[in-house]
């Protein structure tokens, strides 16, 4: 289901698949004895069918004119071109209008991506053995074809290798052996995600190089093509560097997507009855595709759940019933478009749905009781104290966790005056600029051992839980202080609470907790701890 | 079949030219008193008379400093085969000292048909590089340094530069350094003891004179009678050209397009995207054409971008403004996300969207590079990260406005600011 209800192959198996298996489901013959490659291999789609121009626009809806362009700029065969910059935010088809727009043209290219290509080491390497139709295999050790570490070496080993490629080409397109699957002698670099540069160490040299390759190589036969997801304006040099060409993919428009998440529908007049609801309220706040088509997914499932037999043709009537069924979904799935993160998979993200029935309006507050990962009880204490230490002022920890308990909470209630009034506000403020605050470990590891021992006793209550942290609690040496420096460390690495910068005084490192407070008073609930009476409220 | 041919043969050679930049720059060589001959006398003239010389060439990116150095040198090694080698290096690549000496050592090594050793150490690369200098001028050899990128090389301890124009020094050398830089201030980047050994020459390149680029246009657009092209689409093809090239609308296009930009690369570029443009059924040039390449080169990615936005970041964007225009001096997503309740309390039917949504929304901005963090707190959660527009209000306006799926309220909310400013 998932696989019909994914408009398009997903953005994954674009790219990895990019070059070499262009179609996951036709072609299941990457066997055991790769064969040599050839110049062949710098097509894509080598096997397949031709495809047609009327194939190459179907095949893409809402990007007929951006299709135009590409054609138009790479022009008639044999043509050389100036350097191509195409951009457009994510998830507007770029690399896979540029890659069936090269399947469409049959021409030679070798196509890199610098995410996977995540150095410019790794970069060059990937290009060269593209070029030099090198594959790494156990029998040359997984080893490149070229040794290349300074971009020095790469322009010439490149210049080399786009020469023999070219010359290569030219005389099978003389001879006719090749005629019909590799057109032209062009050799065209396409760079993907070149945004991903920017960050790379030594990116001031790097992309001003990129850039400039088409001057520096002097090859005419070759074609450099980058694709970015930022406009080049974004892209600062130091040096400078002359503007390649650019094309824009805009996002695309609503009728677009609706031409999308039609494709390859068994009903076409239901989904399309389905689109006219969904489509509009979504498009309001996204009109990513990646982010719809999961969003979508579900949302249509929950559709067609009244209907017994899913070909069936809605007329107005039953339109009007499903809609009805729906509606009450469509809020909280936009809401929860950002909940794709939370890495629940979509069938547990239908059975949330399923249990926040109930409570639609209160969504995101009390419907949802239970936390979805797994830990310990000693590490859901340390997660609650670091919250209570990031957000409580630590001059107040002694009146919360005194004998007295919870009785500061009722006196520190004052009148208010229009004073305090105002500086409520600006505390506010600043809790809103400032986020969570810092804390020392000492505080982190004194408020634990507040709470969890007043926790333990509190079913006896004879003691006093200040005088047992006194004490050293040796009930809470065992069973809970093991290991909870340990259990800090790992709470770091969740990235549940973060190290912050060392305190300039004192010298000693900073915590600070991350999580929200929704988060918080679930795993407080969790332990039964009475968490929001510990909490300062302005 | 046959028109679509010919006319498919004449785009190949129009872009042919246009990315052939010696072709380009061929059409300045005539006149004597240009770049390209003052280059290839002074060249020329330590060439004849075996004497050391260095010049810079100094001028903005695009106005064809190495390809009217293409051309003298290529000119020179026809007229004086076998007096010259020329050895070239760029600073993206070679700016490291044992980089840029071991690229010269193997351009050497393949200049005069030795073998080259990888292995060598920077400083038998060195010592082979100054035999080989005074080797050539023995021979009365020319050796002719090329340094693109020159600003690059002039990075920290100049070694290289150093060596080699020391190198230059001893009478019995014979080399010529030729640096290209686009900072007109590259002889103010050299220590002293280099600036001391380097010879002041200087030749500044400027963009082209509005006639020149008449001239240029008609230099590369013009198909060649000559060719195997038919004679009765040529002339057709080229009166045509000539009739565009008369008309009032395209002067004013390329005003358009020098006002910003008069470099001959970016010229190019247009002339590039025009002639992508060409219909191949009809197979001439149109003023459309033009036009449409214009806005592909003049492209303004930021109002694109707005132009995309969904509408509720549309929401965020206009509260950020606001937040700004509250000269509120660092605000974050709580601080918008405050800014958006009090719209949605205060004007009726705004779209309600969570707090989750919301970051949604705000972290795609970020995508877009409409907004940006303005601390570098790199443990912070993006909400309490401060953020800064990174456009303009006059761009917001615009993009308010062109974006087709706006709605009335947030453009009535951006003009209510803009009153309040006019009156205030």
């Amino acid at each position: 289901m998932s696989k019909e209800e994914t408009p398009q192959v997903t953005r994954r198996t674009t790219r990895l698949s990019a070059t070499h298996t262009p179609n996951a489901i036709q072609s299941p013959t990457k066997s055991i004895n790769l064969p040599p490659l050839s110049l062949h291999n710098l097509v894509y789609g080598e096997q397949q069918e031709p495809l047609t121009f009327d194939d190459l626009i179907s095949s893409l809806p809402g990007r007929k004119n951006q299709i135009f362009d590409l054609l138009r700029l790479l022009g008639p065969v044999n043509s050389p071109m100036s350097p191509m910059f195409v951009y457009g935010s994510a998830s507007t088809g770029k690399t896979s209008t540029i890659l069936r727009v090269f399947r469409y043209l049959n021409r030679p290219f070798v196509y890199s991506s610098c995410r996977t290509c995540y150095n410019a080491r790794q970069l060059f390497d990937n290009i060269l053995n593209q070029l030099l139709l090198h594959r790494k295999s156990e029998n040359n050790g997984y080893s490149s074809a070229k040794k290349c570490e300074k971009p020095a070496d790469f322009v010439n080993l490149l210049k080399e290798a786009l020469v023999g490629v070219v010359d290569g080409l030219k005389r099978s397109s003389s001879s006719k052996k090749l005629n019909g699957c590799v057109n032209g002698s062009m050799v065209y670099l396409i760079f993907d995600s070149l945004e991903l540069v920017r960050d790379w160490d030594k990116s001031g040299t790097i992309l001003p190089l990129l850039f400039k390759l088409h001057d520096v190589l002097k090859v005419n036969d070759v074609g450099l093509i980058f694709i970015s997801s930022s406009s080049l304006d974004t892209y600062h040099s130091e040096t400078g560097f002359v503007d390649p060409i650019s094309v824009y993919f805009p996002d695309y428009t609503e009728e677009g997507l609706r031409q999308i998440f039609m494709r390859n529908q068994a009903n076409p007049k239901l989904r399309s009855a389905f689109l006219d609801v969904v489509l509009k309220p979504f498009c309001r706040v996204t009109r990513r595709l990646d982010e719809l088509s999961t969003a979508l997914s579900p949302l249509f499932k929950k559709y067609c759940e009244p209907l017994d037999d899913l070909n069936v043709i809605p007329d107005e009537e039953t339109k009007r019933k499903l809609f009805s069924c729906l509606q009450p979904h469509i809020g909280p799935a936009l809401n929860e478009i950002l909940g794709v993160t939370s890495q629940s998979s979509v069938e547990a993200g239908i059975k949330n749905n399923l249990k926040r029935k109930g409570g639609l309006k209160k969504f995101g507050n009390d419907s949802i009781d239970d936390i979805d990962f797994h830990m310990s009880t000693s590490a859901k204490y340390l997660l609650v104290s670091a919250f209570l230490a990031s957000r409580n002022p630590a001059t107040l920890d002694a009146s919360f966790f005194d004998s007295t308990g919870g009785s500061a909470n009722q006196k520190k209630r004052r009148k208010t005056s229009e004073k305090s009034k105002d500086l409520k506000e600006a505390s506010e403020q600043e809790l809103f600029m400032k986020g969570p605050g810092t804390f020392p470990l000492e505080r982190l590891l004194a408020i634990f051992q507040c709470i969890a021992s007043s926790d333990e006793y509190s079913l006896e209550n004879d003691e006093d839980p200040q005088e047992t942290t006194g004490l050293g609690g040796d009930f809470g040496e065992n069973n809970l202080m093991s290991d909870i420096l340990l259990q800090v460390s790992s709470l770091c690495n969740a990235n549940f609470i973060t190290k912050g910068g060392s305190c300039p005084l004192e010298g000693s490192t900073r915590y600070r907790s991350t999580i929200s407070e929704d988060l918080a008073l679930k795993v407080a609930r969790s332990l039964k701890f009475p968490l929001s009476k510990y909490l300062y409220r302005r | 079949m046959k028109i679509q041919r010919t006319v498919e043969e004449a785009i190949v050679l129009l872009r042919k030219r246009l990315c052939d930049p010696d072709f380009i720059f061929s059409l300045f060589s005539d006149s004597p008193d240009s770049n390209y001959s003052k280059l290839k006398f002074i060249v020329s003239s330590s060439v004849t008379e075996a004497c050391n010389n260095s010049i810079l060439l100094l001028g903005p990116r695009g106005c064809g400093k190495n390809a009217v150095l293409d051309l003298v040198l290529e000119d020179l090694l026809k007229e004086y085969p076998d007096m010259i080698s020329v050895i070239k290096l760029n600073g993206l690549l070679h700016c490291d000292d044992n980089c840029a000496l071991k690229e010269i050592a193997r351009q050497l090594c393949i200049e005069h048909e030795l073998m080259f050793s990888k292995m060598a150490s920077s400083d038998d690369n060195s010592q082979f590089m100054i035999a080989m200098l005074r080797e050539c001028g023995l021979a009365h050899k020319t050796v002719v340094f090329v340094l693109d990128e020159f600003d690059l090389f002039a990075q920290g301890k100049q070694r290289l530069l150093y060596s080699l124009l020391d190198a230059m020094q001893s009478v019995s050398s014979q080399a010529v350094v030729i640096g290209i830089s686009c900072r007109l201030d590259a002889d103010q980047l050299l220590e002293k003891r280099v600036r001391s050994r380097f010879s002041h020459r200087k030749l500044l390149f400027l963009p082209p004179q509005k006639d020149d680029l008449q001239r240029l246009l008609k230099h590369i657009l013009l198909l060649p009678t000559d060719s195997t092209l038919p004679h009765d689409y040529v002339t057709d093809f080229n009166s045509r050209i000539s009739n565009i090239i008369a008309d009032k609308k395209f002067n004013e296009i390329i005003d358009k397009l020098t006002d910003a930009d008069c470099t001959v690369s970016n010229f190019v570029r247009f002339l590039f995207s025009a002639v992508c443009c060409i219909d191949s059924k009809s197979g001439y040039m149109t003023l459309e054409n033009f036009k449409s390449a214009l806005s592909t080169v003049q492209r303004q990615p930021k109002l694109d971008c707005l132009k995309d936005c969904s509408i509720l970041e549309l929401y965020i964007m206009v509260c950020i403004r606001r937040l700004e225009f509250k000269e509120q001096e660092s605000y974050n997503f709580n601080s918008v996300m405050k800014e958006y309740k009090t719209i949605y309390d205060s004007v009726q039917n705004v779209d309600n969207y969570s707090r989750n949504v919301c970051l949604r929304a705000f972290e795609h901005l970020l995508d877009r590079q409409l907004i940006e963090f303005a601390d570098r707190g790199h443990n912070q959660c993006i909400e309490f990260r401060s953020v800064k527009l990174l456009i303009s209000p006059a761009e917001l306006h615009q993009g308010l406005k062109s974006n087709r799926s706006c709605p009335a309220i947030l453009q009535k909310l951006m003009n209510q600011e803009a009153k309040f400013v006019a009156n205030g």
